[in-house]
């Protein structure tokens, strides 16, 4: 029987029967070596392997920042789920938090304009910070100075740095000034202590390796810059 | 015969007579048996007592349905944006188009990378109709969101919402393993979340 819809089988009253022995399917062709294979979804199905309770964990390992536990956490099993969503939801975060803000501050509010940019400069941001970055950095580190730790391992553990800002961002919302930049500076602090004590084993071997603190250090503070005075700012009202 | 990828003949007992008699029918027929068809699986797909068959009919996936109501909502809110200039009514537009389609081919990779063996059109056909509900909660805010309080407007944005993920959250549970429900079912949570919101909003 072909089996065009989901592996896990359904009994008579509609039931999931979890505990159904995988049924090999006799029509499926066997995959053909991909010309491309980092092209493929076999690929990255390796990065998907987790759990809920695997996500929860380095959440929790990412909050506690001072802890250089999160490497025993990954265990050699970086995962994309989390880069990915955690990205995506600061994304929300910043076009729903950042208009909300500005909403409550506006006088007229019956003439609120949204702003749309935001959108378009979140996806741009967030996405930056958390993908094309760690992949240039990670090149930097495997390649030029020889680490042990894999391109996906960094993305991996910068997509987790980022969980602390979904709390930040969402209080961040408060549309008061001296609020905001403590909520932002102590995200700062939270996700660059997170990297550097997590990426300390590395960089304690060398002058050069010791260098990829800087950047670390100076794309963070950026991100935060642009989190304040982009998504952020307040508009005083100005005194004719 | 590979049935997934054509209309099961309704009519006809044979599949040439089908194509014959489809030629030969009128044009407002054609159109609405395709309409039919997209009322009965929206009706499918937003009221679970109707599934008695455990989901097979979603085999019969078909993107004319997510298609419709991912142009009504496109227009729905762009045409509510207020804007002096039509840079804003466009940008509406264009977000909301991408969203859906990109939205739905995230969530639905997100779910075969976690494992499941889906069909993905099968899976983005189920997350577009089930977007029907935040169609009817941005025509409301559209028409009465002005006469309306911030927290009435509320009730109807988060009943839709919670209708729509009730809705295909029970699908997408379904693909993946038991202890990667809640990664593959979050992805779905914030699509139809962002939707709200916008729906909410403009």
């Amino acid at each position: 029987m072909q089996n065009y819809g989901s592996n896990n089988d359904l009994d008579e009253k509609g039931q999931v029967m979890t505990d159904q022995p995988k049924i090999k399917v006799k029509f499926e062709p066997k995959p053909k070596p991909s010309a491309c294979p980092i092209c493929t979804i076999e690929y990255y199905q390796k990065f998907f392997d987790i759990e809920q309770r695997d996500v929860y964990m380095r959440v929790r390992c990412s909050l506690l920042s001072w802890k250089p536990e999160f490497q025993q956490c990954v265990a050699k099993n970086p995962d994309l789920w989390g880069p990915l969503w955690i990205s995506t939801t600061i994304i929300f975060i910043l076009f729903a938090g950042g208009n909300l803000s500005r909403f409550l501050l506006e006088e007229d509010k019956k003439h609120f304009q949204y702003e749309y940019n935001y959108m378009y400069v979140a996806v741009f941001l967030v996405y930056a910070m958390a993908f094309v970055i760690p992949i240039i950095l990670g090149f930097i580190m495997k390649y030029i100075l020889k680490s042990e730790l894999g391109v996906f391992d960094v993305v991996c553990m910068y997509g987790y740095s980022l969980s602390v800002y979904i709390f930040v961002l969402i209080l961040c919302i408060i549309p008061y000034n001296e609020a905001q930049w403590f909520f932002l500076m102590s995200g700062l602090a939270n996700s660059t202590i997170f990297l550097l004590v997590n990426l300390w084993d590395f960089m304690k071997k060398s002058k050069p390796t010791l260098m990829i603190a800087i950047p670390i250090i100076v794309f963070n503070v950026a991100l935060i810059l642009c989190f304040k005075f982009y998504f952020f700012r307040l508009i005083y009202a100005v005194d004719d | 015969m590979d049935y997934t990828n054509q209309r099961p003949p309704q009519n006809y007992s044979q599949m040439d007579d089908q194509k014959t008699q489809d030629l030969e029918e009128s044009v407002s027929e054609t159109i609405m048996r395709d309409l039919k068809m997209i009322a009965y699986k929206l009706k499918y797909v937003l009221i679970p007592k109707e599934q008695e068959d455990n989901g097979k009919e979603l085999r019969n996936w078909d993107l004319w349905g997510p298609l419709i109501f991912c142009l009504v909502l496109a227009m729905t809110l762009s045409f509510k944006a207020e804007s002096t200039t039509t840079s804003t009514k466009s940008d509406v537009f264009a977000i909301i188009f991408v969203l859906i389609w990109v939205g739905a081919f995230i969530v639905t990779l997100n779910a075969q990378l976690l494992g499941g063996k889906v069909s993905f059109f099968q899976s983005v056909c189920l997350l577009g109709y089930c977007v029907f509900p935040i169609n009817i909660e941005a025509i409301i805010i559209a028409f009465f969101g002005s006469y309306l309080p911030f927290l009435v407007k509320l009730i109807p944005v988060f009943l839709c919402f919670a209708w729509s993920a009730y809705s295909s959250v029970g699908f997408m549970a379904s693909l993946v393993p038991p202890h990667k429900k809640k990664l593959a079912v979050y992805p779905v949570f914030l699509f139809y979340l962002f939707l709200s919101w916008f729906s909410l909003i403009v």
